[in-house]
């Protein structure tokens, strides 16, 4: 088998397994949350039986065993279950939300791209100078935003002080065709500004620190004494090897943003995946939030799975390990 | 590989593009479409904040409040009440027993319609209860005043009557209250009515309907006519726009620049007086029509000794709380559970236990008790409650009796409630609209909020005389000697009642103000009748 098979099929095992191991470690521990989905939704008019009544609705009353089999043999299916306060397919609940933690989560993981290689490539080219400091400082500070505190503060400036943008929400009701999606750039950019204020820091740093380290590595001095470039020996060799560990960042931020992502759709009144497990954990909600674990977890390891091949991809030494 | 780099960005775009457009919503007209809206030349809407988003639009199933708000626009409630808790008409208008009290009945107004023009009738009421009695569906809150309903029977297009098991005062008021009467042609084809979603194709006999849904974000709603409550049978506004915002923050910021026109959901007590000084913003006193207090397990030991609750009553400084917790926006409730929100049956006698810390100590030592250590929960999704919970734990220290102070998130305090895992329980109740009823629920050995965990002969009797009789008079008397009796024994400490502030944009007038935060500004009624001045 080729190297590159071998490696892509060492991969997918890896995350099915991590799949599965994401899948059973949630259903058992919403199932160990105090409290029952019964009393979560009941009116306070509800007696003993009417609770066992609703628990048997939900399926709740069966073994533990009993419902995890079942729960897998119906996510076989392709089937996220029925929500317990919604009465709908978890999955109508998900995917009318999905699109825009995508759309937030993904847009604020490329700029925190596009904007976080220049500025380590600018700390890093400029070590211990007053940029390189400004870069780190501000790096450290970006590190410790809190997400609700950055939310309300560009809310307070940008929308209600500056009136520049909207105050919550994913687009204006009342735009059409081309308008709406002017609308929907409009509504991104705070929440997605948020997210990449709060991730940023801790991507320059490491972008940062593994150029600079990279950039004294004897392949790089080799290059600057045949003559080459400074720009040619930092774009082109040194920050080549420098993006491996940052790549490996990048996957996990995914998965740190679309945790964020809970937050800031709450600040920002955004309607995605994030709002939607926000509500069902108040209401206990399990079949929805079994589905948007399972569709989050599923996004950060196809991610996860996508950074390791890029990985095997720039480096060779990755993919025959 | 320059060629590759582009054709993915484009594939890139392309999906991003193409998720979105699955989001977009579809032609303006069909956006605007509606059954039965008035072709009014004026277009006003108002937009309507709130914290929670819609859970189910089945009015028939435990929602959540903004639920509540949205289908209360649509179908109508047999009664509605007054501050003072008294039931009002709204679809019936006359309701009472007859039969000695066996039989319950409601008499309709026959000028209410449903959107696609079919009378509003007394099949549609008969199916609504003999639904909720047969079907119970999920959550629900009326189920529970039906224990002693048969069935009920349309018995002509405006009169419905309820056979009842034996006579039962609390289930003409409660059902006619807490009941929305859906359309039987349409609810009628689901079976379970609980799995209905209810998410198109709406049919409604309130002053609007819902015509279009951005899950998560926005619901509209568009005027209906005829509405028999609104001027000339048209309500003021055309559209009705609910949206959603989690943060109450969030919110404010909105309300501050416009975007919205209300805040439906209740103001946090801190941010009343900042947007009582804000201009162009109105804020609007609800009259609570609840009640917040402590009640003791008095399943545990020493808690079943009425000297060591009459102790735990003398050390808390009630006033201390309602000026500093509660920011001065609740009134004592005189420790009954027949507050003074419910004038007709409140007992003027009444008064608030004293903080006494010395004849806390006092009755403590004449119980036997010494070294009193106790666990109290509460919720910390009740900021309020939160707030306070630290002053009974001080003030019950200067009586000598440590208590424990254990706030939760909602679901381990409701599950703790449930089992009644608690020494002090700490919490409130939203409406206490009818005395019988509530005394049922929280006094009754089986009652389904008995937090007290009360089992007392002489309180039940009373309760049940109440409950059995149709006599306003022996009603009131009974009323107030069980409430004396809880209030004496200290089989629960009510605290206070808190008003509700609800805040709107200055530019609307006309609200009708009601009580609670079901009702609050947002009533049918109140939202028939609205306009935009400025």
């Amino acid at each position: 088998m080729p190297p590159f098979a071998a490696f892509l099929l060492k991969r997918l095992g890896r995350a099915l397994l991590t799949m599965w191991f994401a899948i059973t470690v949630t259903f058992l521990l919403l199932r160990l949350l105090p409290g029952d989905p019964a009393v979560a939704v009941a009116s306070t008019n509800m007696d003993a039986s009417m609770r066992h009544e609703l628990l048997k609705q939900y399926g709740l009353t069966q073994p533990l065993f009993t419902q995890y089999v079942k729960y897998l043999g119906q996510l076989l299916h392709g089937n996220l279950g029925q929500s317990f306060t919604q009465s709908q397919p978890v999955t109508d609940v998900l995917m009318s939300r999905l699109p825009w933690t995508l759309l937030l989560t993904g847009s604020a993981l490329i700029l925190t791209v596009l904007v976080g290689v220049p500025l380590g490539v600018i700390a890093a080219t400029h070590a211990g100078r007053t940029v390189d400091r400004l870069v780190q400082t501000s790096g450290v500070i970006g590190q410790s935003l809190f997400v609700p505190s950055v939310g309300i503060f560009l809310l307070f400036v940008l929308g209600l002080q500056l009136k520049l943008l909207p105050i919550g929400g994913a687009y204006d009701e009342n735009a059409y065709g081309l308008g709406w999606y002017a609308s929907v750039l409009q509504h991104l950019v705070l929440p997605c500004v948020s997210l990449v204020l709060v991730s940023l820091g801790s991507y320059v740093l490491t972008m940062r620190a593994t150029l600079i380290e990279s950039l004294g590595e004897e392949y790089c001095l080799l290059a600057m004494s045949k003559g080459l470039s400074d720009r040619r020996v930092i774009w082109k060799h040194a920050l080549r090897n420098a993006l491996l560990p940052t790549t490996t960042l990048l996957g996990l931020q995914l998965g740190f943003m679309v945790g964020g992502a809970v937050l800031t759709e709450t600040i920002f009144a955004y309607p995605g995946v994030g709002r939607a497990i926000y509500e069902a954990v108040t209401q206990l909600d399990y079949p929805v939030l079994q589905g948007a674990f399972v569709l989050l977890a599923g996004t950060v390891v196809v991610v996860n799975m996508i950074t390791d091949l890029a990985y095997g991809l720039l480096d060779a030494r990755v993919r025959t390990a | 590989m320059n060629k590759l780099r582009t054709a993915g960005a484009t594939l890139v775009v392309a999906a991003v593009t193409m998720g979105l457009a699955a989001c977009a919503p579809g032609k303006k007209a069909n956006a605007d479409k509606g059954g039965s809206n008035s072709g009014s030349s004026s277009s006003q809407t108002l937009t309507i904040a709130s914290t929670t988003d819609v859970v189910n639009l089945n009015p028939l199933v435990g929602n959540s409040r903004t639920d509540d708000w949205v289908t209360n626009l649509m179908y109508p409630r047999l009664l509605t009440i007054n501050a003072d808790g008294s039931k009002q008409p709204y679809l019936a208008k006359e309701w009472g027993y007859t039969d000695g009290g066996k039989t319950g009945y409601f008499v309709l107004r026959s000028d209410f319609k449903w959107s696609d023009g079919t009378p509003v009738t007394a099949k549609d009421v008969a199916y609504t209860l003999n639904t909720i009695k047969t079907q119970n569906p999920k959550g629900g809150v009326v189920n529970g005043f039906m224990t002693n309903m048969i069935s009920a029977k349309a018995v002509s297009d405006t009169r419905v009557e309820i056979s009842m098991k034996r006579p039962d005062s609390i289930l003409v008021p409660e059902v006619g209250f807490w009941t929305v009467i859906v359309p039987a042609e349409q609810f009628g084809q689901h079976n379970p009515v609980d799995q209905f979603t209810n998410t198109s194709d709406w049919i409604s006999a309130g002053p609007y309907k819902l015509t279009s849904i951005a899950k998560g974000q926005s619901y509209t709603l568009t005027r209906v006519t005829p509405y028999p409550m609104a001027p000339n049978g048209t309500p003021t506004v055309d559209k009705v726009v609910f949206k959603i915002y989690p943060d109450v923050n969030t919110e404010i910021l909105a309300l501050e620049k416009g975007d919205v026109d209300v805040i439906a959901n209740a103001l946090p007590p801190a941010q009343v007086s900042v947007l009582q000084k804000q201009s162009g913003i109105t804020v609007e006193k609800v009259p609570g029509l609840g009640f917040t207090h402590m009640t003791y397990n008095m399943k545990r030991k020493p808690l079943d000794n009425v000297l060591v609750r009459q102790a735990l009553a003398h050390a808390v400084d009630y006033d201390a709380i309602r000026k500093v917790a509660v920011q001065g926006q609740a009134i004592s409730a005189n420790s009954s559970p027949i507050t003074p929100s419910l004038a007709e049956y409140a007992d003027p006698s009444a008064k608030e236990y004293t903080f006494d810390p010395n004849l806390s100590k006092q009755l403590l030592q004449q119980a036997g008790v010494s070294n009193l250590k106790l666990n109290m929960i509460y919720s910390m999704q009740d900021p309020v409650v939160a707030a306070w919970a630290s002053i009974v734990k001080s003030d019950a220290a200067k009586a000598g009796i440590t208590i424990n102070l254990e706030g939760m998130d909602r679901n381990t305090y409701l599950a703790k409630t449930t089992n009644g895992d608690y020494d002090i329980y700490a919490g409130s109740f939203a409406i206490m609209d009818e005395p019988v009823s509530n005394m049922a629920l929280q006094y009754l050995p089986d009652g389904a909020i008995n937090y007290s965990q009360v089992n007392d002969p002489k309180l039940t009797s009373l309760i049940e005389q109440a409950q059995a009789t149709t006599d306003k008079t022996q009603i009131k008397s009974l009323v107030q000697q069980a409430s004396t009796y809880v209030r004496d024994n200290v089989i629960d400490n009510i605290m206070y009642v808190q008003n509700l502030y609800v805040a709107h944009s200055s530019k609307w007038t006309g609200f009708v103000v009601k009580p609670s935060e079901l009702l609050s500004i947002l009533d049918p009624q109140s939202l028939a009748n609205v306009t935009k001045t400025g």
